[in-house]
């Protein structure tokens, strides 16, 4: 008989809650918070309830497969890793090492993440590694970079309590990050002016102090409406612009053809509710900004955050406690996915894979030559792939069918694809397409760390032992790197993996499993005696000055008209996640809800005549 | 459940029905089938006026009536919610009716907390023979129902 | 915490117990662990941290009914065993209780009426809080002020079940909050009052106050309240105190023919 909890990391969202695992007799029972962590202090959401659930699910890869003649059989380590191996060995040789690609996993752990990358660059010689961030928050990584040298969340969770002023746009934090929108709702109780703007009513909504929708897709017009309210009052932080920005007058010249009229045209807010929010958000002490998807995945994403970092810029609400720029990203570990090089223009920590400097210092510790060019994204690779350039794929525990904006158009691409092999637990759609499916395990099997959305490393900890035959997705990753003759793969844990990361990256340089043992520590960390960063750019910012960009307004690349004439936008539910590859094997979850869904304005569904609970087809220009 | 079902039907269809102008309480009466729901008809036999806002399910015993019922009831913009069961001691199944008599004053408790005022809920004991009493009960608690005004719940969903 | 221990030690030796289920000091955090041997004793802690240990336990003793087990308890703990005991989910008889009495700073913060059990190994007792804590100032509000403040609180509401996952009271494998009826699934908020008054209508004559609910609660809606004013009328109605002594059936369990106190 025995019975203990296991401290780990939630597997969900990017909120980062601390959870136990109990564990009765070496089977997974349920899931307690932690009451004492420092961002869930006891909390959880259904989905952290239930995260043992979908563990031990029937439909959990077993054994490896491989397909004949059409059909999975079930087959050894051996069989499975060796044609793996000899099938991408074989792609490599006869048509280069760019005609293979690999996506990553926002769901794996940063030391997977990291060997992957490895074994893409390192031994099968591409730099075409990307993975689904590419669809949410690459726009988020490219804008903040470009104002402030760093593309993550500016400041901390805990810290948004702290602030006077909370900005939530394109982001409905109650469903999406529960634990995140339980702080903004203490902030309000403690006094917080709380603005939301979104095209839809959210549960946010009810308590904002100023709610307004803007038509969608207009976010640059209605920043630009804001700020040129906030100069022409003078609301804005001249010394603040002065000491530690640049590119300001640009931003006025053109914030100032950006008159509130012309907003209220294009955005459909009020200028009564323009100047409500410029004067709200400008004159609090501390003012912070949290978006999400509803921002990044638009044709302008990179704009829409560009101009949300000329906001507090403006008015030098960067690099001080309870304020900032703050995008929530989805997945646990998005963060450490980006942060660990899964990108095909950078190595970790956001280094340069064109830098002959950065790149030899992986060339020396890995002791092989790494590719210059920078490879494809996850969208080029598709196409490649349709194209029949790429000729074959790994992908590990990602589902790109189903997240991926065309799911016609992947699913060619990956059946054109002379080998696929995917790494998953679950037999997802995308793995169906799959010649070899090696069987990984989940977060509650393995040791290794995520990095939450606000840029906390957390330690992930074995519960159980793996299920079947499957194995710990690093230990497969060293294995097959090795099967194809890989070099430096031998790690005895991921701890050792975790050593040469911080090797390797500066912003996690001073990490160590010691250090975060308790409590987590927030990158950039610098050395061992570096505390970590709760919030960022506090005396410089990580490119030295803040920069403003002028941003235009451009409409988004298509618009409704008479043959689509409505706008369809996507949405978060708290009880389902991503495509539903873990969420829908949990019965807890899938009580609650098991369809995806579509709302709609009830004069739309009246004017076509459709009752609630109805079926109904959509169709756009994409499929 | 099959009862709340049916409850919820008729509820959505008077509120559509009733007219805006004067107020016309909702009220929804859970009636004990061997006694009041009895008296009910009783009263109809005999012709006794009572206002027909009160919309009459039928139970088994008021025992059986839970609070979740109740609280459906309420959700779904009842004005009001009038439990009648058997005389104590005279109960079918002998003490159903105790357990009734032992709720409803903890309900009450729960919406006044709520807000709610607790005039909203009504308990009484009537006999099949009772049909005047019955439509008297029903007179007063209406117009009990009617000075309160609309719940505050109604067009909450 | 070397009482505790030692007694631990002891009752393992002699085989009074088969499991100690209290609380482990890992990785800077407390969390339940199962102590079955003294080795690895040096890890138990008392705590101000809580959890529903008494909630954890009805997993080990319905899956070995007829073992002995040994649970760590606070006043609180004790008060929800005696609960269960009466509705039949745990076995005092199986059960070696050692007891724990909270410092003051967590009776305070708890607001605890009686922050220690029966028995103690450990702690001195600290003075109990009386008073209500908000139950006044929300009963001090008019009607429709009152019917705003909770629609409020419940707007808030994201539909974790954290209350009822924490309550050491809630044990059905059925359970009326997922009932798709009365509460609609997939919704958040989900429909308020409903899904909240249901939960209060269930804590009627169980709840023993222990606040692990309100902890729970990450948007921190003040539930207990809720569940402390029904136990002050379950005790003016019926002159009963659930978790006050083993004697006794709480007055909505059962069919009974006396509804309500003797009057006198
Ligand atoms: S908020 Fe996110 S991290 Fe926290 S429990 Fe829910 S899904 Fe997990
Ligand atoms: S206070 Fe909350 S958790 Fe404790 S017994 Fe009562 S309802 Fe359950
Ligand atoms: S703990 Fe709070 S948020 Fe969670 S279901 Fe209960 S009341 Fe709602
Ligand atoms: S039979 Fe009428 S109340 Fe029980």
């Amino acid at each position: 008989m025995n019975y203990r909890t296991v401290l780990t990391t939630c597997v969900y969202c990017g909120c980062g809650c601390g959870l136990y695992l109990e564990v009765l007799d070496d089977e997974l029972v349920g899931t307690l918070p932690c009451k004492t962590h420092p961002i869930n202090e006891g909390g959880l959401c259904i989905k952290g309830w239930s995260a043992h659930e979908f563990v031990t699910s029937e439909k959990r890869l077993r054994r490896p497969l491989v397909k004949k003649d059409g059909h999975f059989v079930e087959v050894d380590w051996g069989e499975a890793m060796g044609r793996a191996a000899a099938g991408l060995g074989k792609i490599k040789e006869e048509r280069g090492p760019q005609s293979l690609a690999l996506l990553s996993s926002a769901k794996c752990t940063n030391e997977e993440n990291f060997l992957l990358m490895k074994f893409a660059r390192g031994v099968l010689g591409t730099n075409n590694i990307d993975h689904c961030a590419r669809l949410c928050h690459a726009s988020t990584v490219a804008g903040l970079a470009q104002a402030f040298g760093s593309g993550a969340m500016t400041n901390s969770t805990p810290e948004i309590e702290e602030a006077d002023c909370i900005l939530v746009t394109g982001s409905n934090t109650t469903e999406a990050h529960p634990l995140i929108a339980s702080r903004i709702l203490r902030a309000k109780e403690k006094g917080a002016k709380l603005i939301v703007v979104d095209p839809r009513g959210i549960q946010l909504s009810s308590y904002a102090d100023i709610h307004v929708r803007q038509r969608l897709g207009t976010d640059v017009a209605w920043i630009n409406g804001v700020m040129n309210i906030i100069i022409s009052e003078g609301w804005h932080d001249k010394d603040f612009i002065e000491r530690r920005t640049e590119g300001f007058e640009e931003l006025e010249k053109k914030v100032k053809e950006h008159t509130p009229e012309r907003a209220e045209q294009i955005t459909g807010i009020s200028q009564v509710d323009l100047r409500r929010i410029a004067e709200t958000y400008a004159k609090a002490e501390r003012a912070s900004i949290i978006y999400a998807m509803g921002i990044t995945q638009h044709t302008t994403g990179t704009d829409n955050v560009l101009s949300l970092c000329n906001l507090a810029l403006l008015t030098g609400n960067v690099g001080k406690r309870g304020s900032g720029v703050n995008p929530l990203r989805g997945q646990n570990n998005v963060q450490g996915a980006c942060d660990m090089g899964c990108l095909p223009n950078l190595l970790s920590g956001y280094q340069s894979i064109a830098s002959d400097e950065l790149r030899g210092k992986f060339e020396v510790e890995w002791g092989v030559k790494l590719p210059k060019e920078p490879g494809l994204t996850v969208v080029e690779m598709m196409e490649a792939a349709a194209g029949g350039r790429i000729k074959g794929m790994f992908i590990l525990g990602e589902n790109p069918l189903l997240s991926d904006p065309d799911i016609n158009h992947v699913r060619e691409a990956l059946q054109r694809l002379d080998l696929l092999v995917v790494l998953d637990i679950f037999l997802t759609e995308t793995a169906e397409l799959a010649d070899v499916v090696l069987p990984g395990v989940s977060f509650a099997e393995k040791d290794g760390t995520f990095t939450a959305t606000d840029r906390r490393v957390q330690r992930v900890r074995k519960a159980i032992e793996p299920l079947g035959e499957a194995r710990p997705d690093w230990q497969i990753i060293c294995e097959l790197a090795q099967a194809m003759g890989g070099e430096g793969f031998q790690y005895k844990s991921p701890e050792e993996v975790f050593g040469e990361i911080a090797r390797l990256t500066p912003i996690y340089a001073g990490i160590t499993y010691p250090r975060i043992e308790e409590r987590g520590v927030q990158w950039p960390c610098r050395s061992e005696e570096d505390p970590g960063t709760e919030f960022m750019h506090e005396k410089e910012f990580s490119r030295g000055l803040g920069k403003f960009t002028a941003v235009d307004f451009r409409e988004p690349a298509e618009l409704a008209d008479e043959d689509y004439p409505l706008m369809l936008t996507t949405g978060r539910s708290a009880f389902q996640f991503h495509t539903g590859s873990l969420s829908r094997k949990s019965p807890s979850l899938r009580r609650e809800l098991d369809e995806a869904y579509l709302e709609m304005n009830p004069l739309d569904a009246g004017e076509l005549g459709v009752p609630e609970g109805e079926a109904v087809k959509v169709s756009s220009r994409e499929g | 459940m099959r009862v709340l079902a049916h409850a919820r039907g008729s509820i959505t269809k008077t509120v559509i029905q009733k007219g805006q102008n004067q107020f016309n309480p909702i009220i929804i009466g859970f009636l004990c089938t061997w006694c009041s729901y009895a008296g009910a008809d009783q009263a109809g036999v005999s012709r006794r006026e009572y206002p027909p806002n009160i919309l009459p399910i039928r139970v088994m015993c008021s025992g059986r009536i839970s609070p979740h019922h109740i609280l459906k009831a309420f959700q779904m913009g009842a004005d009001g919610v009038l439990v009648a069961g058997c005389h104590l001691g005279e109960c079918h199944y002998i003490r159903g009716n105790y357990m009734t008599a032992k709720r409803i004053p903890v309900v009450k408790e729960l919406l006044s907390f709520m807000g709610l005022s607790p005039q909203r809920l009504g308990l009484t004991w009537v006999s099949a023979s009772e049909g005047d009493r019955f439509a008297a009960v029903v007179r007063e608690f209406t117009e009990q129902i009617r000075e309160l005004g609309p719940s505050p719940l109604r067009g909450v969903s | 915490m070397e009482a505790l221990r030692a007694k631990v030690a002891q009752l393992l030796k002699e085989k009074a117990i088969s499991g100690f289920l209290g609380l482990k000091l890992e990785h800077g955090h407390p969390s339940p662990f199962l102590f079955t041997g003294e080795e690895g004793l040096d890890l138990l802690v008392v705590s101000d941290t809580r959890f529903p240990l008494t909630k954890l336990l009805q997993r080990l003793t319905s899956k070995y009914p007829e073992e002995k087990f040994g649970v760590m308890v606070r006043g609180c703990d004790e008060r929800s065993l005696i609960e269960l005991h009466k509705d039949n989910q745990v076995n005092l008889e199986h059960l070696v209780t050692v007891g724990v009495a909270c410092s003051q700073e967590l009776a305070q913060r708890c607001g605890c009426k009686v922050p220690y059990p029966s028995q103690f190994e450990v702690g001195e007792p600290a003075t109990g809080v009386e008073g209500g804590g908000e139950l006044e100032s929300i009963e001090g509000m008019a009607e429709d002020e009152r019917f705003n403040f909770w629609m409020e609180q419940f707007g808030k509401c994201i539909k974790c079940y954290g209350c009822r996952n924490s309550c050491p009271l809630c044990y059905c494998s059925e359970c009326t909050l997922e009932d798709s009826f009365l509460v609609p699934p997939g919704e958040t908020p989900p429909k308020a009052p409903i899904f909240h008054l249901i939960r209060a209508f269930h804590t009627v004559g169980r709840c023993i106050d222990c606040g692990l609910c309100e902890e729970a609660c990450p948007v921190g809606i003040p539930l207990r309240t809720i569940y402390k004013k029904l136990g002050q009328v379950v005790s003016e109605l019926f002159g009963y105190s659930p978790g006050k002594e083993v004697e006794g059936r709480s007055p909505l369990s059962f069919l009974g023919e006396k509804p309500f106190k003797e009057q006198g």
